[in-house]
């Protein structure tokens, strides 16, 4: 063997290992600056996540909250129910307005009892401590249960949504001087009315069960429709896009042969997931409301323009995760004599399935995120109403999470600021609670061996 | 040609179990096999050797028709197995790879239970009325491939955690299984130590007393030691097939000649 390793002047220099020499000086500087580059890159993407979660929480946290007003009282049986044969349908017309006056009874003989002097107050005064939601709520309670009436009852009032600013320090003494809405004197009572116990922020589950509220009554606005809504459309997009996206998936990457229109398919399929989400809702408003008048702002709807734009993103994570299967688990099961079906669902699917899940929770969570095509559809209507129960309350009207976002945004009084930010708290909630769902499945489906 | 049909299992005569005449396989514009003509026989090991990509694997995926998975191949040519055609249009191949098993050159047990391995084929197969029955199979099974009494105690736990050579004796058990009338085997040694290439070798002379065997190998001393026929493989064509013994000790062809003594291949 001729000596082809050495050095071409003949001479092989030798150096010592103990010292480096200028390239792998080079190579180590090189990578040391990649991993620099990429530690900036993940501090850059960490900073972004605490400024967000930051940004939500210190805004939205505080609409978890709310000022109620407690004090106790006994219900007026002679002017709640006149009749007084304690039928709820006769008990019915009294409105809120009788009951607006029964609760200004009731808490300017609390605020006396206390031994606070509102300042300059009429009784007219004081009712504009509580929120008019307050009267409704005791209407309803009432009318739930009738035997209140005569009774010593402690009532819980939502206080105004100015009062509720106040001790948010949203509202001030200058600031409400200047407001129609409250008068300082109002804030002074208020804040007598906490020293005495009878006023107090607490925790309001309201924020996350209750309907939304006009303009007027932000502290009443809660999310049980839009959070309904959501979750309605979340059913439709999963009974629905998971079986057809699979399907098509496993239609065309097990089966189909590969020719022009399966490449063909290919294509549209990738550029339907690049489709912006806002032409989905026209199709949506011109096939599933103008041409099969499914009716406008229902879950359906919404359910189906959003299964039209997940079901690409499934099928595309799906097909990788089949492709990832070796193709010698196929072979295995085709050469012991399964057919290519029962090669698909007994052997390859399972082996796809922590990869298809994972693509369907990025579809999932696209579409409860989803707010443009939700507007061309109508579910930005405002819906006190919740809808009733699956299959039939798919077809009413409800709102959705990221649309009540959107809503409460465009709404004058800033109370609805922290409720927004309250109403992206509860959004990332449930999309945490859907990514724990999927994590849990995944780990049940992977295969550690 | 039905009646050449046997009912019982040992397979102790020398009839043809596979006739193929006229051979040809086409991958796209490549002309991977050129007319080949093979007897394959009952109670035999048949063993086929040949440089890499002449084909000799084509041809035994030709046999339970796994190149129709494979969009690309296009066979032609007439292969009988008991005198039927297996390229008929009216074959299912899925129910001739029931009768027709594999092994693979790479140990590829089901990521499930070692029972659940072997039972896969006989119960897509529906070949036992009763778990009783299908206990009774398994055990058969990995009795005939020699693993019984190292995993008679481990029925339940993970196929792909047993070591290389038990896994692929878990593949020649869930190959056994289904009780096919042909095993294949592509290289079924490849991927084990010597060793475990022992105990496959001592397994394969077992089997063919039930199937007949065909062996796919790159090892020339391992086809000397486990065959009885042999069939040399170059470039496609099939040049040269007979006794083992003649093929090694008094090759016809000089390809053949030049191949088992190392000058090409």
């Amino acid at each position: 063997m001729t000596d082809i390793s050495a050095h071409p002047s003949g001479k092989r220099k030798t150096s010592s290992l103990l010292q480096l020499d200028a390239r792998t000086k080079r190579r180590n500087a090189a990578e040391r600056r990649f991993q620099i580059y990429g530690l900036v890159c993940i501090g850059i993407a960490m900073v972004a996540l605490v400024m967000l979660l930051v940004s939500i929480f210190s805004g939205g946290a505080s609409a978890f909250r709310q000022t109620f007003a407690t004090f106790e009282m006994t219900l007026p049986a002679e002017t709640l129910d006149p009749d007084g044969n304690r039928n709820p349908e006769e008990m019915a017309k009294v409105t809120t307005i009788g009951y607006q006056n029964v609760l200004r009874q009731g808490l300017v003989t609390a605020v006396r009892g206390a031994n606070i002097v509102p300042e300059g107050m009429t009784d007219a005064d004081i009712t504009g401590m509580l929120s008019p939601e307050a009267a409704a709520d005791l209407r309803n309670r009432v009318l739930n249960n009738p035997e209140l009436l005569g009774q010593q009852v402690e009532i819980d009032a939502l206080a105004h949504g100015r009062i509720d600013g106040y001790f948010k320090g949203r509202v001030t003494m200058q600031s409400a001087e200047r407001d129609a809405n409250v008068t300082p004197q109002r804030l002074q009572l208020a804040q007598a009315m906490a020293d005495n116990g009878l006023m107090a922020l607490r925790f309001n589950w309201g924020f996350v069960t209750k309907p939304d509220a006009s303009d007027q009554r932000p502290e009443a606005a809660g999310l049980g429709v839009a959070l309904l809504g959501s979750l309605y459309m979340m059913l439709v997009v999963l009974v629905l896009s998971v079986p057809i996206g699979v399907a098509a998936s496993i239609y065309l990457e097990e089966f189909a042969p590969k020719n022009r229109w399966t490449d063909v398919i290919e294509v549209n399929i990738s550029n339907l997931a690049a489709v912006p989400s806002i032409v989905f809702g026209i199709l949506g408003l011109a096939i599933f409301i103008n041409f099969f008048h499914l009716p406008q702002s229902a879950s359906i709807v919404g359910g189906l323009v959003l299964t039209l734009m997940t079901i690409p993103t499934i099928i595309i994570s799906t097909r990788a995760a089949l492709r990832a299967v070796p193709p010698s688990i196929r072979d295995a099961a085709l050469g012991v004599g399964a057919s290519r079906m029962q090669a698909v669902f007994h052997h390859v699917l399972p082996l796809a399935m922590p990869g298809i899940l994972t693509g369907t929770i990025i579809g999932l969570a696209q579409a409860l995120g989803e707010t443009a095509p939700l507007l061309l559809i109508g579910m930005v209507a405002f819906v006190r109403d919740y809808p009733d129960g699956p299959p039939a309350g798919l077809f009413d009207p409800a709102s959705a999470l990221p649309v009540q976002v959107y809503n409460w945004t465009q709404r004058a009084d800033p109370a609805f600021v922290e409720r927004s930010s309250g109403a992206i708290i509860v959004l990332l909630a449930f999309l945490l609670v859907m990514n724990a769902v999927a994590i849990i499945l995944r780990r049940k489906f992977e295969r550690r061996w | 040609m039905n009646d050449m049909r046997i009912a019982e299992r040992d397979v102790s005569t020398s009839e043809t179990k596979i006739t193929a005449r006229d051979v040809n396989v086409h991958y796209g514009a490549s002309h991977a096999l050129k007319g080949v003509d093979v007897d394959i026989l009952n109670g035999h090991v048949t063993a086929f050797i040949g440089p890499s990509g002449c084909g000799k694997s084509t041809f035994l995926r030709c046999l339970n028709r796994m190149n129709d998975t494979i969009a690309a191949a296009k066979v032609t040519g007439r292969i009988e197995l008991d005198g039927e055609n297996i390229y008929d249009p009216k074959v299912d191949p899925v129910q001739l790879r029931a009768k027709v098993g594999m092994v693979f050159q790479k140990p590829n047990p089901f990521p499930k239970s070692i029972y659940d391995n072997v039972s896969y084929g006989p119960k897509i197969h529906g070949l036992t009325r009763s778990k009783a029955e299908l206990d009774e199979v398994v055990e058969t099974a990995l009795r005939k491939a020699a693993l019984w009494n190292e995993v008679k105690d481990r029925l339940h736990a993970p196929g792909t955690g047993l070591s290389g050579g038990q896994q692929q004796r878990l593949c020649i058990a869930r190959a056994v299984a289904t009780s096919p009338e042909v095993l294949l085997m592509d290289e079924p040694c490849s991927a084990l130590d010597p060793i475990a290439t022992a105990q496959v070798e001592e397994l394969i002379d077992e089997l063919r007393s039930q199937f007949a065997v065909v062996i796919v190998t790159h090892s020339m001393q391992q086809a000397a030691r486990v065959s009885q026929k042999t069939a040399f493989f170059h470039l496609g064509n099939l040049v040269e097939y007979g006794e083992t013994g003649q093929i090694f000790q008094n090759p016809r062809d000089p390809r053949t000649e030049s191949y088992i003594s190392g000058k090409i291949g």
